[in-house]
């Protein structure tokens, strides 16, 4: 008897050919047929006239403290997403030894902007020290599988203490660091994470941003020595020239130690529109040497935020604005209430009232905006108001003590027509998605969504089969996750059933559901039926199930 | 990087102007154009606290002010 049969659905199996009508037969967690499924289950699930696929991969996540007291990663499950890689840019909740721990949750609070609360012992038991601990506490939870890197900068912080902050190895620490990634590698991390760029709560370098070429050199060999494990790097990715040059950098270590390597993010920008391509030609010249160097791009656009509270570059070519909003705050805020200021720099902004300025912009919620304003537009509020664009900036932000944040929706890597091509350029890794950081900023969800709807059905820069082959077999490639990513009899059963008419990322939105009531942006998603994990419905009908079926993808 | 050759040599980086972009971490930012003596314009990216520390120093109230001023002021905001 099988456990579940999915019964009439075009099946596209994440080798990016056509799609075939079969039914798909799962028992004991791994896909047992495809075909024409005769034979008794336990669970039938129609799926006529939607898309049985893969489970999506996310190599770019930071969900390692969240996967502590929930364990489906809400909402990326909902997405279709089966599969995370926690443990980015030099930064894992393992190893770490209890006495460094306030270090490493300042750097995750810096980057990822997870509250205090989530690092208290209400959610974070601390069980562990090892890497072999940190999945022991989680697997269990786990509705969603985890394929963990280990972080180079707690590497760092376990073999050196407070001097992994300070200077370079030396060779005996290396060699320290050698053995210590090599147990976290044995013990479940799937490979090695390192950062040329971030800084901890304190606004220092984090560790790994002290190694010299030769650790790093040395952490690859045991990457290769151990089968060839993945190395993600987070370069100097403000500046092409540096980014190049770690691509350079990243194919010597691909060559010498024969592992593959990644990098994110990568943007494309109308201010700089020639980074991108230039990056994207050095690493097919890398590729051509035999190197690989995934650079990793994100399909959704960047969406800009900003408040009267924080003065924002955003505003910076309106002269009376940037006099007003560089004073101190309490000075700031009585200029904003003298209305003769207020006139002249509304006039800052043209003669329609900054409409064409101001008017496109979402009023986001999750701070003191009012509820009736959250995610609607400006100029409809200015003019439910009875004001001009700019003089409605100006008093919501006043009424809302300055709290009051706007979105300018798609301020950058928003081109479709440049940003299509470059997604399905066979050597572009789909990923960055950064999902479980920047908490309070934007969603990080979503992302599988926008690839359908933007660039399939919008744009058409993919077919339905080569989206699906992009986020489900290549990222199992790249990733050397051999059981995950296609739908082939004996692979672990990781399936999405959605209807590619309508899968799509909702309105991102703002929801208190951290620790501590703590807020984030997020967006739900539609268009997604059911999800299964190892053979178990992890959401189905737009609701999480109780199945736990997730596994560390060892 | 590339090449401009309408714009006569100066005996220092200058600043060409700016543009704004979209950061990383959904904040604006400014991207720096900057001549350098031998004819290479090049690019530097700012967040928020140095943009306005560089337009201060630039005695300036808005991104268009920026073209022609030295390359120095961006120091002086670090």
């Amino acid at each position: 008897m099988y456990d579940l049969i999915i019964r009439n659905g075009l099946v596209v199996d994440g080798e990016g050919e056509a799609g075939v009508h079969a039914d798909v037969a799962v028992q004991d967690g791994k896909i047992a047929m495809i075909g024409a499924v005769t034979g008794e289950t336990r669970r039938t699930i129609d799926a006529t006239g939607r898309i049985v696929a893969p489970g999506f991969i996310d190599p770019h996540t930071h969900f390692d403290a969240q996967l502590l007291w929930d364990g489906q990663a809400r909402p990326a499950l909902e997405h279709g997403v089966t599969s995370v890689i926690p443990g980015n840019c030099s930064l894992s909740l393992a190893p770490l030894r209890a006495a460094d721990r306030d270090i490493v949750v300042g750097m995750f609070q810096q980057i990822e902007e997870m509250p205090p609360e989530a690092f208290t012992k209400k959610y974070a038991k601390w069980t562990w020290e090892d890497f072999a601990g940190y999945c022991a506490a989680i697997e269990p939870g786990l509705a969603i599988n985890v394929a963990p890197l280990v972080g180079h900068s707690v590497i760092r912080l376990w073999v050196m203490g407070a001097d992994a902050q300070q200077r370079a190895a030396t060779g005996a620490e290396i060699a320290a660091m050698q053995a210590l990634l090599r147990q976290c590698l044995r013990d479940g991390a799937i490979g090695l994470s390192t950062s040329f760029v971030d800084m901890d709560a304190k606004g220092h370098p984090v560790p790994s941003r002290f190694a010299e070429f030769k650790e790093l050199d040395a952490l690859c060999q045991v990457l290769g020595e151990e089968g060839g494990r993945m190395l993600q790097v987070v370069p100097e990715f403000y500046d092409a020239d540096i980014t190049i040059a770690r691509i350079d950098q990243l194919a010597e270590l691909s060559l010498a130690h024969n592992i593959p390597t990644t990098f994110s993010p990568v943007f494309d920008s109308a201010a700089t529109p020639h980074s991108a391509p230039r990056i994207l030609a050095r690493v097919a010249e890398q590729f051509a040497r035999g190197a690989r160097v995934w650079p990793q791009m994100q399909t959704r656009p960047i969406d800009i935020s900003f408040s009267l509270l924080n003065p924002s570059l955003y505003l910076a070519r309106l002269p009376r604005w940037v006099r007003i909003l560089r004073q101190p705050l309490e000075q700031r805020i009585a200029a904003l209430e003298d209305a003769e200021t207020r006139k002249t720099m509304i006039a800052d902004c043209g003669p329609d009232g900054g409409e064409a300025l101001f008017g496109n912009l979402v009023v986001r919620g999750g701070d003191k905006a009012p509820a009736a304003y959250a995610g609607r537009r400006l100029g409809d509020i200015a003019r439910e108001r009875g004001e001009g664009a700019a003089e409605a900036v100006l008093n919501i932000s006043r009424e809302g003590g300055l709290d009051v944040a706007f979105l300018a929706a798609n301020g950058g890597h928003h081109a479709t027509d440049r940003i299509g091509p470059m997604l399905a350029n066979p050597l572009v890794h789909i990923g960055a998605s950064d999902g479980g950081a920047h908490l309070a900023s934007f969603s990080t969800y979503g992302d599988t969504g926008y690839l359908f709807s933007e660039f399939v059905r919008k744009s058409g820069d993919f077919t339905l089969e080569q989206a699906v082959k992009k986020i489900t077999a290549d990222t199992a490639d790249i990733w050397g996750l051999k059981d995950r990513g296609r739908l082939k009899p004996g692979l672990a059963a990781d399936i999405v059933v959605f209807d590619a008419d309508t899968i799509a990322r909702l309105e991102e939105r703002p929801v208190y559901d951290l620790p501590g009531d703590g807020m984030r942006y997020i967006r739900s998603a539609t268009g997604v039926d059911v999800v299964v994990v190892n053979g178990a419905v992890a959401y189905a009908d737009g609701a999480y199930t109780e199945a736990r079926s997730g596994a560390i993808c060892r | 990087m590339t090449t401009d050759g309408e714009v006569p040599p100066a005996p220092e980086a200058i600043l060409m102007g700016a543009e704004l972009a979209a950061g990383h971490d959904g904040q604006a930012e400014m991207v720096l154009r900057i001549r350098y003596p031998n004819g290479v314009v090049g690019s530097v990216l700012l967040d928020a606290a140095a943009g306005y520390a560089l337009m201060r120093n630039c005695n300036i109230d808005s991104l268009d002010g920026l073209a022609g001023q030295s390359w120095r002021k961006i120091l002086e905001g670090v």
